[in-house]
């Protein structure tokens, strides 16, 4: 999914996307059901006191296990 | 004021560094060329110093209608129902730091009047004030485009810029 698609479907500007991407804006609890409903994800998921790993470094872990 | 075209309704949008340019070329030119025009009248080379503070005083107004026309200048003047949250923080944000820095401005200009009245009254020392039609024409516009590009000014030097972003 795009961030264009995912700005539409939240209702917010495809830069306020990236904001969120690099962790520079946190989301109103609002926009975060909004996103979580999309991806059909629990809200907790959006949410993180330490950084969340860089999703390659994910992929590769999942990939090795 | 936000000057929307038939062909960008959300305005230019500029890259980082040519929003900081225009920014800085706004409030360094205009003060510099009004100054230049103020000693043009007291110097030999005259004619020439009026040419060239009248050409920055130009150039100046051609950075505030480039800066009418963006999209940081959209995000300071649209109605807040067509921002989003993001949009609508930032301009909060940038709008009370341009409040503060107005605010200030004003009040460091007032200290300025005042001391200048009581050196002038007590010590017989004369600083300058504004005293023709032209410096007070200088002075209001310059306040004009600095009260209508302030919040601009402050989005354009966020630490992130959202023109950045523009992968999709």
């Amino acid at each position: 999914m795009s961030r264009k698609e995912l700005a539409e479907a939240v209702g917010v500007n495809p830069q306020t996307i990236g904001y969120l991407e690099r962790g520079d804006y946190a989301p109103s609890v609002e926009l975060a059901l909004k996103i979580a409903a999309v991806f059909s994800a629990p809200v907790e998921a959006l949410f993180s006191l330490e950084p969340f790993p860089p999703l390659a470094r994910t992929l590769t872990k999942q990939g090795d296990s | 004021m936000f000057v929307r075209s038939a062909k960008r309704p959300f305005g230019r949008s500029l890259s980082p560094a040519t929003a900081r340019g225009l920014v800085i070329a706004l409030y360094a030119l205009y003060p510099i060329g009004c100054v230049l025009q103020l000693i043009a009248d007291e110097t030999a080379t005259g004619d020439a110093l009026r040419i060239a503070g009248l050409s920055l005083v130009v150039a100046a107004f051609a950075a505030f209608a480039v800066l009418a026309g963006s999209s940081l200048q959209r995000q300071t003047q649209e109605p807040e129902a067509v921002l989003d949250e993001r949009e609508l923080a930032d301009r909060n944000r940038a709008a009370y730091q341009a409040h503060s820095v107005f605010a200030g401005i004003v009040l460091l200009s007032l200290i300025y009047l005042m001391l200048r009245q009581d050196l002038s009254d007590n010590r017989n020392l004369d600083l300058w004030t504004p005293a023709t039609g032209d410096h007070w024409n200088a002075i209001f516009w310059g306040a004009v485009m600095l009260a209508m590009t302030l919040p601009a000014a402050f989005l354009a030097f966020r630490k992130s810029h959202p023109d950045e972003d523009m992968e999709e």
